[in-house]
């Protein structure tokens, strides 16, 4: 691709500077030029260097990388002529009476010129490539990053509903068909309530405090079959924060905690305590649950709390926290997201 | 088919869990359930006392769970795990479990189970089973420990190993020294450094393993020896090689 491009520059270079050369015939002026103009085009690839030390920024070093490439130009078309000037003797050497010194003595500052010209040609086209690889990469780049968003997102969405939940219902729900048929009905349709929310509720859903509040507690209410009277569950939220929206399913992994890494841990059980404060323009929510400091770490909780973040993070930026504590048997986690009610 | 009575102890901490293995045991005119245990603390104790020829077991429980209930008794009883996780599985027959139970179960895949383990008790093969073997070679270890179980006069301590200052070699026994108190573990010294984190305990002396975060300062006798000044004051000696593998770690 490169050479080619060349051919048009040396059939000018030959025309130009050939023809100026009046009376010499073309074959003189084609024998001398063609090998010339062919080695140029390699020893310009070299100012491909020159523009990768010398980037253009948007901050003021374009001044630095044209000087260089005053430098540059001119060396290398310094070495050009003397090259051309060797080739020309060579020429006349193998073939008396060929002209090719003479051609060169008549033309060899115009010579320079058009080397220095062609290198600077050849450097803006290299500056030009480099741009263009430069928003290519910028693009495939921008395009990864959405891709990745939205696995992250449907990575969330699949992690939401522990598998496990399921098993362990199912086995309540077989459990109870014998002993308490009413109480395997209720739970049934619990569960068909809750899983049917959640598939219909996709990551980017927003809802209303109070509903995401009935979520978790139906979710809770459906853990409460298989714990029994070990599970409490209470919720306090303030009358301005109810209608506020929040991320759909947002409470899930932090309910699933409450139950799996807290309370399920403990012999005598416990509360888990949701709480919600709309204050001006911020909304917090918060649960709390107690737990066992010296319960195995094993299957972390950090998956779940990870998510959360995550999902703060990005669809609230800076304005969104999440806050986690344990100490002294209590397991606490604090949002807090702007307030927004629906229009 | 019932030659003798089969005594069962049927271990979960949920009430439907227990309900359905009691409803599915039901069926069995030669099954006496004499226990069941909602915690693995329970369960320690039941089991202690009633020697069951049989454990139904639960994984997930409150402060023990079905892994620690069965290392605290010790072998010699055949198992059956009940989980909704499969991904214990590995691990129960390692420790040689009969059947691994997968929550929710049919009345027939749990009589398919009893019917194993009834086969196991005739021929009295506690040898592990063969797939045992097959995946135990290709098995990752596990992690360093994280809890040191310990029985002590019949009650059960639940120690995590950051809460232990250092441990003690009194012969068959080691004396596990944590926040002033001091509990008695049977098992040796040596078998006890395998299984912690080496780079938090270290093996100071023959006779002691140091729990590094508690270390204040070490301090040079008169002779050759060293001594550990841990924490609260209390004065352990470093041998030589001992000397050597702390100074490696820190």
């Amino acid at each position: 691709m490169y050479l080619v491009g060349w051919l048009p520059i040396s059939l000018f270079v030959m025309g130009g500077l050939g023809h100026l050369g009046q009376g010499r015939p073309w074959t003189t002026a084609a024998a001398f030029f063609l090998p010339l103009t062919s080695v140029y085009a390699f020893v310009c690839l070299s100012a491909w260097y020159v523009c990768r030390v010398f980037p253009i920024e948007a901050g003021g070093r374009a001044s630095r990388a044209a000087g260089v490439h005053l430098i540059a130009g001119a060396m290398t078309s310094a070495i050009w002529v003397t090259l051309a000037e060797g080739w020309a003797a060579t020429l006349d050497a193998l073939t008396p009476g060929f002209g090719a010194m003479a051609l060169h003595a008549e033309q060899r500052s115009l010579l320079f010129v058009v080397g220095v010209l062609l290198f600077w040609l050849v450097a803006v086209l290299h500056y030009l490539l480099i741009a263009f690889q430069a928003s290519r990469d910028a693009e495939t780049r921008a395009l990864e990053l959405t891709v990745l968003a939205r696995e992250a997102e449907l990575r969330a969405l699949r992690a939401q509903i522990d598998p496990h939940f399921l098993f362990n219902s199912l086995n309540s729900i077989s459990a109870l068909t014998s002993s308490d048929p009413s109480a395997a009905r209720r739970m049934c349709l619990l569960l068909g309530d809750f899983l049917r929310a959640t598939l219909r509720l996709g990551a980017s859903s927003r809802i209303s405090l109070s509903d995401e509040f009935d979520l978790a507690e139906r979710f809770l209410s459906i853990e409460r079959v298989r714990l029994g009277p070990r599970l409490i569950v209470s919720r306090e939220a303030d009358e301005a924060s109810r209608a506020c929206l929040v991320p759909a399913l947002l409470l899930q992994p932090l309910v699933e905690n409450a139950v799996v890494h807290g309370i399920a841990h403990l012999l005598e059980g416990g509360t888990v305590r949701m709480a919600a404060t709309r204050v001006d323009s911020v909304l917090t929510i918060s649960m709390e649950n107690p737990c066992d400091p010296d319960r195995p770490r094993r299957g972390a909780p950090g998956i779940g709390l990870d998510l959360l973040r995550k999902r703060v993070a990005t669809q609230f930026g800076e304005d969104g926290a999440v806050r986690i504590d344990e100490s002294s048997g209590r397991f606490r986690v604090e949002v807090r997201i702007p307030a927004v009610t629906g229009a | 088919m019932s030659e003798t009575r089969l005594s069962v102890i049927v271990v979960d901490d949920e009430e439907p869990a227990r309900l359905l293995l009691r409803e599915y045991l039901s069926a069995h005119q030669d099954i006496d359930v004499t226990a069941e245990c909602a915690n693995g603390f329970e369960a320690v104790k039941a089991i202690t006392e009633r020697r069951p020829d049989l454990l139904l077991l639960d994984v997930q429980m409150p402060k023990l769970d079905g892994f620690e209930v069965l290392e605290l008794v010790g072998g010699g009883i055949t198992v059956i795990f009940i989980t909704a996780y499969d991904s214990y599985a590995i691990r129960a027959f390692d420790v040689h479990a009969v059947d691994y139970l997968l929550k929710p179960f049919s009345a027939e895949r749990f009589d398919e189970a009893l019917s194993r383990a009834r086969a196991r008790m005739r021929s009295h093969d506690t040898r592990p089973l063969p797939v045992a073997d097959l995946v135990s070679s290709s098995r990752p270890r596990r992690g360093p420990l994280e809890r040191l179980l310990i029985r002590d006069r019949g009650e059960v301590h639940v120690v995590p190993v950051a809460k232990i200052d250092y441990i003690e070699s009194q012969d068959d026994y080691v004396a596990v020294k944590t926040g002033g108190k001091s509990y008695l573990k049977e098992q040796t010294l040596a078998d006890l450094e395998a299984l912690l984190d080496g780079t938090r305990f270290v093996r100071i002396h023959r006779r002691f393993i140091l729990n590094v975060a508690r270390l204040a300062k070490i301090e040079q006798s008169v002779t050759e020896s060293r001594l550990a000044i841990l924490a609260d004051g209390t004065e352990l000696p470093i041998s030589k090689t001992g000397y050597a593998r702390l100074k490696e770690l820190l």
